[in-house]
């Protein structure tokens, strides 16, 4: 499965906007940033060979109101579902 | 609360971002990747791409990466990472890895045009030595070559060096920078006499005018990029100034753009040094302390084989001579370039010329110019990185925030191994080179070797022949990389060791000068990679090789950073290091074997020994006894050299190679670098390190402790201690458009892609991104042809043709008359098309420069 974060710079004051567009698209959830139009956002996929996550990402440069997108960190282990569910703690 | 291992990798996903944006986020507290719950192991490693060094941080689990992070400690890339980067751990994850040596055999011998069998390393090797030490005796210097890396490791490219020069006694060792960065290491040497720029990468928030000259900065070095995208949006009066030969990413940006015909940005050049001139906006007390004048040796060809009507039309084929001049010579010869001269062999109308000389001239603004492979592939290459350094020193505009010509690298360890190293066919650690005999017998002290071993350019030393195992006198010594193909093709070579690069693909003029010499039964080619490249698929014999962050490594930058990681992973089956690679093969070969009597009769205690015993079982490499690798929070590495060797290999390599530069009684200062543990500390230092401390600026007073108080600027290369201005004028292409090939084409990189895509085209997701190379050609042309969008197209040269779709629309906008295609695609080899016409100086190839013709596929 992947797990990835990203930085996402929109136009000026577009920020609370572009987020609910972003949140739309399957496996995205935005965790703030929105006052300064730079988005806190995760994208996430459960596993297949070629990741959607790459296709997603592609995706939000098209949004409206996105600069740009900047990955952060990638998450690419192959356990399966049922493990990254358990609790750790 | 109860927390899934999915919500833990998450939150810390969460928290890097925010960490790198400056943004709070209260649910979040961990701000960066550390060792914790999730049962990842973080730690440091260099990137394996481009030049630019960016630091990533990998996670390892199970033995196996897992994640990564841009490193958020890094000074170059501060917490962020391209996209390529960000799939790094899959560039190890490839389903087709090499895992165990291949030779191409029938009935269990091995036979040239057999097929590619599993064996021992023992057989590879075997089979290797009978065939170099064999060809080694019959055919001279020159009869065995290693093309080697600018991806090697620094003490991989060292090792090679020593077994090379001093084992095989041999100057035909090249590295792949020849292809990318030899130009700009020729301009270096002539104008400054020490190899590498001045400045820094600070200087991306210290320029008022950034000024590209044939670099594709957005796409090639993207985290580059971001720094001045920033610089220009936060800057007051900040601008952007970006050459081409065509529309790419960085226009975007372009407050300046400037689309110039190929080959004029020579006249470009001269027309802002007589801009400068005529409006006597030079910095006089500069010049006139710190710089001398000359003119260049001019019509001196391309590069091409001596039979070649262009070569023998040539007056002064190869001269690099330059003579000394007075500034009113200087003056006149580039009173020439007037606007209206360069507007018209450009294609730039005046104004934009005008703007940008203006900002060369005006003494209050910063100039940062950045160049790669536009400048560097180029037949004049090393006149061109030259003609830059003669605006930025007519002004002063050098070794300080801000003003900075800068040469960009291509490859992560071109600076770092390639040229600091001396895997070039003339060179010695430290800027050392085999013409100078006295360098040769600083090398061979430090090596513990006799004087007279190292074969001089010439074959000379203390005024005698260098005798020869050959039986014949040594002779003349130096070939280079695009000679090395013609060397096997006319079998004066017959044995050729790749390493760690993709030569069969990234050579120009495949058909014609690459695969006839490969392929021919009289000589034996190995190729040592992770994966079955082109070039793989062509050699006799497959070595896999234990990638990147699957042995202890380090890379030199293209900013003079050094930087070192740790082994994270193990190598996939048989697969061994390319440093192991060298050092083992050297066991296979004895000193009788290469050396003639005398030589050994010199030191006859090395009677009977092996290369391996004379070059790295010498009492300094093996020094350092094997002990456990760890980092600062106890976490334990392994280091399957050390195992194997039985000392820290690595280590002693290192610090022998300090004793070129960082020692006293040293042949040339400047490049002095820290004890070995102190990079595995650091994210990186910037040579010069002198008492601990980096150098950001060179050549200035106050930047640079090499530079003597009062005096201002040395440029301490040169024994006068000033810089050459160098007046090269303009001169033609080797092949232009005429009516029959009626287009230019350039090739270079996307931003998916890296150099042939041996790595990045495993990446699913970067594969998916861009899947094959397209030709990038105008609408105009197109149709012109009965073509369009996405249509197939035939691309024809006068050596080969290649079939690709047709991209009228993507991110590069080509002006009519001109066409790109990239080169990573090993089902397009653009490489059939190209000319191996090289600049006759630096012996780079001009991969940006040919004629073609295209029509319906």
């Amino acid at each position: 499965m992947n797990i990835c974060s990203l930085v996402v710079h929109t136009k000026p004051e577009k920020g609370p906007v572009v987020s609910k567009r972003l949140e739309k698209m399957t496996g995205v959830e935005v965790h703030g940033g929105e006052d300064a139009d730079k988005l806190i956002v995760t994208v996430e996929d459960e596993g297949e060979t070629v990741s959607p996550v790459s296709d997603t990402m592609n995706a939000m440069n098209g949004v409206k109101g996105v600069v740009s997108t900047i990955l952060i960190y990638h998450y690419g282990g192959e356990e399966s579902l049922e493990e990254m569910k358990r609790e750790i703690n | 609360m109860k927390l899934t291992r999915r919500d833990f990798i998450k939150s810390n996903a969460v928290a890097a971002a925010a960490s790198v944006a400056g943004v709070t986020l209260p649910a979040i507290k961990s701000a960066t990747a550390a060792d914790g719950d999730d049962g990842i192991r973080w730690d440091k490693a260099a990137c394996r791409y481009c030049g630019t060094g960016c630091s990533v941080l990998m996670g390892v689990k199970d033995g196996k990466v897992v994640a990564s992070q841009g490193d958020p400690d890094a000074p170059v890339n501060k917490g962020l990472n391209c996209i390529k980067g960000y799939f790094l751990p899959k560039i190890l994850y490839g389903q087709d890895r090499v895992t165990q040596p291949m030779l191409r055999k029938t009935n269990g011998k091995y036979d040239k045009n057999g097929k590619f069998e599993a064996v021992s390393w023992e057989e590879a090797f075997k089979i290797m030595a009978e065939k170099w030490v064999a060809a080694r005796k019959a055919k001279g210097a020159k009869g065995v070559g290693m093309f080697g890396s600018g991806q090697w490791t620094v003490w991989e490219g060292y090792a090679a060096a020593k077994l090379m020069k001093a084992g095989f006694r041999s100057n035909s060792l090249d590295p792949n920078a020849r292809h990318c960065m030899a130009s700009a290491v020729g301009a270096f040497m002539r104008a400054f006499r020490i190899d590498e720029p001045m400045g820094c990468y600070d200087d991306l928030e210290h320029a008022d005018d950034f000024v590209l000259w044939g670099a594709n900065m957005a796409e090639m070095h993207p985290i580059l990029w971001s720094r001045l995208t920033d610089t220009r949006l936060t800057k007051k009066g900040c601008k952007v100034h970006v050459l081409s030969t065509y529309e790419h990413r960085c226009y975007e940006l372009a407050d300046n753009p400037i689309i110039f015909e190929p080959q004029s940005d020579l006249a470009i050049a001269n027309f802002i040094a007589n801009y400068i001139i005529q409006n006597k906006a030079y910095n006089k007390d500069f010049i006139g302390k710190h710089v001398n004048f000359n003119k260049t040796t001019t019509d001196i060809g391309y590069g091409l084989r001596p039979s070649h009507p262009l070569q023998k039309a040539a007056k002064n084929p190869n001269k690099g001579k330059f003579n000394k001049i007075a500034f009113d010579e200087y003056a006149k010869l580039v009173s020439e370039y007037t606007v209206e001269k360069a507007s018209k062999m450009s294609g730039v109308p005046k104004k934009n010329l005008i703007k940008l000389a203006k900002a060369y001239a005006d003494p209050k603004r910063k100039v940062s110019s950045f160049w790669t492979m536009g400048m560097n592939q180029h037949t004049r290459g090393v006149w061109m990185n030259g003609l830059v350094y003669n605006i930025h020193l007519l002004m002063g505009k050098i070794s300080e925030p801000g003003n900075s010509p800068f040469s960009l690298t291509g490859q992560p360890s071109a600076c770092g191994t390639a040229r600091e190293v001396g895997t070039f066919t003339h060179r010695l650690p430290a800027d050392l080179v085999v013409k100078k005999d006295a360098h040769c017998k600083f090398a061979e002290k430090v090596w513990k070797l006799p004087a007279g071993t190292i074969p001089r350019h010439n074959g000379m030393s203390d005024k005698a022949a260098q005798s020869d195992i050959s039986g014949k006198p040594m002779g003349k010594t130096l070939i280079h990389a695009v000679a090395m193909h013609r060397a096997l093709k006319d079998r004066k070579m017959n044995c050729f060791w790749v390493m760690c690069n993709n030569n069969m693909q990234a050579a120009a003029n495949m058909n014609e000068e690459s695969l006839p010499g490969w392929r021919d039964p009289a000589n034996f080619i190995t190729v040592t990679d992770p994966y079955p490249t082109v070039s793989a698929q062509a050699a006799d014999l497959v070595l896999p090789t234990s990638m990147w962050i699957e042995k202890e490594g380090a890379y030199g930058n293209a900013e003079r950073r050094t930087q070192f990681w740790r082994q994270q992973v193990q190598g996939p089956g048989e697969s061994r290091s390319d440093l192991w690679q060298l050092m083992e093969f050297a066991k296979y070969v004895k000193v009788e074997d290469v050396w003639p009597e005398d030589l050994i009769a010199k030191q006859p205690e090395y009677a009977g020994k092996t290369l391996y015993d004379v070059l790295y079982a010498n009492g300094q490499v093996d020094k350092f006894p094997k002990q456990q690798v760890t980092d600062d929070r106890g976490n334990e590495y392994g280091n399957d050299e050390m195992d194997h060797f039985g000392y820290y290999v690595q280590k002693g390599l290192f610090e022998e190679y300090r004793l070129f530069n960082s020692v006293p009684g040293i042949p040339k200062k400047g490049h002095e670098m820290a004890e070995f543990e102190v990079y595995h500390k650091a994210r990186g230092l910037r040579w010069p390190v002198i008492n601990g401390k980096e150098t950001l600026w060179r050549f200035r007073e106050g930047y640079d402790p090499h530079v003597e108080k009062g005096s201002e600027v040395q440029f301490y290369g040169a024994k006068d201690k000033k810089a050459n201005i160098i007046f090269g004028p303009y001169e033609p292409a080797a092949e232009m458009p005429d009516k029959e090939y009626n287009l230019w084409l350039c090739t270079g990189r996307v931003l998916e892609h890296w150099h042939s895509g041996s790595m990045t085209r495993r990446v699913p997701e970067l594969y998916r991104a861009v899947p094959d190379a397209v030709v990038f050609m105008s609408k105009k042309d197109a149709k012109k042809r009965k073509l369009r969008n996405g249509s197939m197209a035939k691309i024809v040269s006068r050596r080969g043709e290649i079939v690709c779709r047709v991209d009228t629309k993507g991110r590069n906008k080509v002006p009519d008359g001109l066409v790109f295609v990239p080169w990573f695609d090993a089902g397009r080899l653009v490489n059939k098309l190209t000319l191996d016409a090289t600049d006759p100086l630096s012996k780079e190839t001009d991969y940006k420069k040919c004629a073609v013709k295209i029509s319906k596929a």
